[in-house]
């Protein structure tokens, strides 16, 4: 048969022992078990990986896997995730959130964090709603929306995130849902594996606050596969294109993979370091600089 | 797709015997899942049902882990669970707190269903005689498991006009 | 004090050296095109080159170019404890922009008022309202550089010839300097400055002061002197420390040490990251400390308020993180460019919970190297963000300092869990003296999460109120220690005087010199400078305040904040009271020594009337 090489690690070994809270049917579960197998394809040892949320039944993810998690605040994952990643390059740096941690009081960091293109791979869990504070509007709730904070509808239009990230520049956006597992196990491979900045959004329904058309039965209605439609992933404006249907259509796959990566900011620093090392005062003599000439 | 990786035209009897366990392994992690899940969400009934499907997906895999230790001993496996999505093992979202014990029957039952089909539709690729056998006996396995929850079903009580979601309490915000 | 300097004309009456002078503090204002801090610049670094101690001070209008602009230089033989107080030498060059600066630049009648002539405001009418100055002359500043340099704008190096001729200053140093500076652009520039220079210097020589105010010669001259500001000392002082990364965002007056990680940080293998908010910044400092590394950030006033979440998760979590305030006038917007001491609140307080935060308040730009080193040790140490509160005043104050010696000072790091710990390890164990060993991702068997949110030993959340309770504990009982560093205190003066200041920040500058005015007035007074802010030792308060009839607790703020902490934790005697203002008014030694003479009278009377025989 078709061989797999043995693997050093089995998706149980980066399932910790916590037990989830998320309410029975949660499309978050789909999603760690997802990451449990891009990770062991993967194959970095769990001690190798920082795995950083904000605050959202999505952002309980870090503590459901035995890398070193950090639940921080609400909307703030991102600038934690690239202190991490300057700190020690070599990690393995994943952040996760959910809709609004991520677009509403977090979506200012995210441009700076593509046009830095650090390596670090962001997962969104977008379930259009706030459900751990009880059923508010999202960021990416559909206008007319009623919810506990819109009980006459929602006056808004949503924040579109496939486009965000595409018209930032991300290097790498793509879309998954517990749909197809498998593929979305095979999308965050890929995104953790390209070297830089990706970004990932999955459609992952909210069994208590979600609406009827956003569950399982909902989203393989309106389910296309990008790779079926004959979509180029290195197209950046056919992606966009594409990505202007968001909320119509769930299109899964990679929407654009920069076919020629730019070095990653941790590359860049790497560089400067090595460059600047040779003009180095010992620390001890640092003050030295101050010396009146 | 509910496996990749495989050529089954090529599958060997010990590369069959092991998917077979992992399929069972994959059903009974799910239902140790869900019956937690349910004890946590206060829905015993349910609960329940899914330990006692635990069992059964045990019990079916010892029998297959017995049977491959007897004919390939401790040769290492080629096979890994990476390699199945939830062939036997029900949907995540099939789970919902306050399920009745119907609902998680039904849930079991689509799961067998689901199985059967994999099994059946493997079938036509398969070289190997044996592991056509093999396949062949699991598909028909998957039909007395369903036997086994519509018996469960029969025991039930008619189905209550009202449901639990009536009488719980609305959702709160843990933090 | 005399003596002969080939540098030096003779000076005083009849051509005979006199009296020297050892301290000379001066006040130049104009407008930002005048060059009037370039001036400033060059005359301190001329000071120090010839082996004075040297310090100044900068203050500007809310334009960034042309708005009023002025600068304070204090040149002496002896180290300088403060910016000084009433001006030695005034020098207007316009009068509009000078009395901009109302009380920063006081004239009395010591003063020596040099201004612009081309003013036309004659000698004895110039407005400074109900002051009489020891001399003023109107020099034709702008006119002398006209014609010798060919342009207005050289009037500051004329103004740097009067300062030569007048009172012995850079007769040589300053030019030098200058030619050091402009050296790339052309000896037309240089030349033309020194026509400039010689012109005011001549000016001078001709036009002798009624009392000489030449400065002695220093016994220091040649040896090695540095020359910085406290931002800039922060920053050395962290890199020194360990620190290898830096996340923040520009905000006056802290810039300047992001800035100097991003000159420097990188020749040490760490990195520096302008982040696109306050927020971030923090953040990424969080992140870089949860992965192993000394980290730090740098704010002010409004930064520290956008920072209040992060570092309540900071606490929580148990992550060292250094967070240097350079605090300016609040609230809100306030005054961004004067000095205030009203961010201790903010720092003592910030983030809602149960929260200890150590506070840590340099006061000079010499004692910011080690105060910012003892921040990260204790921050290492303790497992927690400290902040380093400092002021705008020291941040940009430019000092000459003695060459310090690093070796001294002992670097610590976090405690690292060992083999033993590794197994089954609990990131928050609750351990005897609290602090539990803290591992770092990369490190094989202590894996954790770090969360916001109450966890359990382990890191696991919780909602248990017991659990809380102990780790409630875990977390502030931790720094008991702290509290009994005695180190962290300076106290001058008698240990039993019944008269007692309590000053710091850049404020204990000035309370140093008024003490010692004080003392050799024959009054018996005690100063305390607190560096640790917080937690408050109460024990070492009770022991300092056991003899305090009298005291003052002097502070740049409104509300008196520092008194009112103290009052928090301790029964300050009755006597003790506030001397508190609003910022960019800042105190001078005279205004304080004049305080502390009326506790003494205070303390007299009652004292009198203690032993009027009883009617």
């Amino acid at each position: 048969m078709n061989g797999t090489t043995t693997m050093e690690f089995q998706p149980k070994d980066y399932k910790s022992d916590l037990k989830p809270i998320w309410c029975p049917g949660c499309g978050d579960f789909s999603v760690v078990a997802a990451i449990y197998r891009a990770l062991a394809a993967i194959g970095r040892p769990p001690h190798e990986i920082a795995f950083v949320s904000g605050i959202g039944c999505s952002s309980r993810i870090p503590g459901y896997t035995t890398a070193y998690g950090f639940n921080s605040v609400h909307g703030r994952s991102l600038p934690i995730a690239q202190g991490i990643k300057m700190a020690n390059p070599e990690l393995l740096v994943l952040a996760a959130g959910g809709d609004g941690d991520g677009f509403s009081i977090g979506g200012g960091h995210i441009p700076h964090m593509i046009r830095r293109n650090m390596d670090i791979t962001y997962i969104v869990m977008d379930n259009q709603i706030y459900g751990l504070t009880k059923g508010q509007l999202s960021p990416t709730s559909k206008k007319g929306r009623t919810s506990s904070t819109s009980r006459h509808g929602s006056l808004e239009q949503p924040v579109n995130p496939l486009l965000y990230a595409l018209a930032y520049g991300a290097g790498f956006v793509a879309q998954a849902a517990p749909i197809d597992i498998a593929g979305m196990a095979a999308t965050i491979e890929e995104a953790i594996r390209y070297p830089g900045f990706a970004f990932v959004n999955i459609q992952s329904p909210c069994v208590t606050y979600g609406e009827e058309s956003q569950q399982i039965k909902g989203l393989k209605a309106i389910s296309e596969s990008l790779p079926a439609l004959g979509h180029n992933p290195a197209d950046r404006l056919a992606a966009m294109d594409l990505a202007q249907h968001y909320g119509d259509k769930l299109h899964l796959g990679v929407f654009y993979r920069n076919p020629e990566p730019p070095p990653t900011y941790g590359d860049l620093i790497k560089e400067r370091q090595e460059l600047l090392s040779k003009d180095a005062l010992p620390r001890e003599r640092i003050l030295d600089l101050f010396i009146k000439k | 797709m509910p496996t990749q990786g495989f050529d089954f035209a090529k599958l060997t009897l010990m590369d069959a015997l092991d998917l077979a366990v992992l399929v069972e392994a994959e059903a009974k992690e799910r239902y140790e899942e869900f019956a937690y899940q349910m004890e946590q969400h206060r829905t015993p009934e349910a609960a329940r049902f899914f330990r006692y499907m635990v069992e059964n997906e045990t019990k079916h895999g010892e029998q297959l882990a017995q049977r491959r230790q007897e004919l390939f001993g401790s040769t290492k496996a080629v096979v890994n669970g990476t390699m199945l999505f939830d062939v036997e093992a029900p949907d995540y979202d099939a789970a919902r707190a306050f399920m009745t014990p119907r609902a998680a029957m039904a849930a079991a039952l689509e799961s067998e269903k689901k199985a059967y089909a994999f099994f059946s539709s493997a079938i036509p690729a398969i070289k190997d005689p044996q592991v056509r056998a093999l396949f062949a006996e699991l598909r028909d396995e998957e039909l007395e498991h369903q036997d086994l929850v519509h018996a469960e079903l029969a025991k039930l009580p008619e189905e209550a006009l009202v449901s639990d979601e009536d009488f719980v309490d609305p959702p709160n915000s843990p933090d | 004090m005399s003596g002969r300097d080939p540098e030096r004309q003779p000076w005083g009456n009849n051509g005979f050296t006199v009296p020297m002078r050892k301290d000379l503090v001066f006040g130049m204002a104009g407008s930002g095109g005048d060059g009037i801090v370039s001036a400033g610049d060059s005359l301190l670094q001329a000071a120090a080159a010839e082996g004075y101690h040297g310090v100044m001070t900068k203050s500007f209008g809310s334009q960034i170019r042309g708005g009023e602009s002025s600068c304070r230089v204090r040149i002496s033989t002896d180290p300088i404890l403060n910016p000084g107080g009433d001006l030695d030498v005034a020098v207007a060059l316009n009068w509009d922009d000078f009395l901009k600066f109302g009380a920063e630049l006081p004239v009395s009648g010591k003063t020596v008022v040099i201004y612009e002539a081309a003013t036309n405001i004659p000698e004895d009418q110039i407005p400074l309202v109900g002051i009489t100055p020891l001399q003023v002359i109107a020099v034709p500043m702008t006119a002398m550089a006209k014609e010798t340099a060919g342009t207005e704008r050289a009037k500051n190096t004329v103004v740097l010839g009067l300062i030569a001729g007048w009172f012995g200053i850079g007769a040589v140093a300053v030019m030098k300097g200058i030619r050091k500076k402009l050296s790339k652009k052309g000896d037309e520039l240089v030349e033309a400055n020194q026509r400039a220079f010689d012109a005011g210097r001549a000016f001078a020589i001709e036009h002798p002061l009624v009392t000489s105010m030449q400065i002695v010669a220093s016994d220091t001259k040649g040896n090695v002197k540095l020359i910085t500001d406290g931002n800039d000392m922060c920053a050395a002082a962290a890199i020194f420390a360990g620190c290898k990364f830096f996340g923040g965002y520009p905000i006056t007056p802290s810039t300047e040490i992001m800035q100097f990680f991003t000159d420097h940080v990188w020749k040490y293998g760490g990195s520096v990251l302008q982040a696109e908010d306050e927020i971030a910044g923090i953040g990424a400092a969080i992140g870089a400390s949860f992965a192993g590394l000394k980290s730090m950030t740098a704010t002010s006033g409004p930064g520290l308020s956008l920072k209040t979440e992060m570092m309540g998760l900071a606490s929580i979590a148990e992550l060292p993180l250094v967070i240097v305030n350079v605090q300016r006038g609040g609230p809100s917007t306030g005054l961004p460019t004067k000095n205030e001491q009203s961010d201790l609140f903010a720092a003592v307080f910030s983030a809602h919970g149960d929260v200890i935060r150590p506070v840590l308040a340099p006061t000079s730009v010499a004692d910011t190297f080690r105060i910012t080193i003892e921040a990260f040790n204790i921050a290492e140490h303790f497992q927690t963000p400290v902040i380093v509160l400092s002021d705008q005043e020291i941040s940009q104050r430019k000092e000459t300092l003695d060459p310090i010696d690093t070796s001294v000072f002992k670097i610590e790091d976090r405690l690292v869990p060992t083999g033993s710990d590794l197994q089954n390890y609990k990131r928050f164990k609750l351990t005897e003296n609290n602090i539990s060993p803290i591992s770092h991702p990369g490190m094989l068997g202590g894996t954790y999460l770090a969360s916001g949110i109450e966890h359990t030993e382990n890191g696991a959340p919780t909602n248990s109120g017991t659990v809380h309770a102990k780790m409630n504990n875990k977390r502030t009982k931790k720094f008991d220690p702290l509290r009994e560093r005695r180190d962290l205190f300076e106290i001058s003066g008698d240990p039993d005087a019944p008269i007692a200041m309590v000053a710091w920040g850049s404020v204990a500058g000035v309370c140093r010199e008024a003490l010692a005015m004080a003392r050799a007035e024959g009054l018996n007074v005690k100063l305390l400078v607190p560096y640790l802010l917080y937690p408050v030792a109460e024990g070492f308060y009770n022991d300092y305040f056991a003899s305090v009839k009298k005291g003052l607790i002097i502070e740049q703020t409104h509300l008196a904040q520092f008194h009112k902490l103290l009052r928090m934790h301790l029964d300050l005697p009755k006597g003790v009271k506030p001397m508190a203002r609003s910022g960019a008014n800042p105190f001078l030694p005279g205004e304080i020594v004049a305080a502390l003479h009326r506790l003494l009278s205070e303390l007299q009377r009652s004292h009198e009337s203690q032993l009027q025989p009883q009617e």
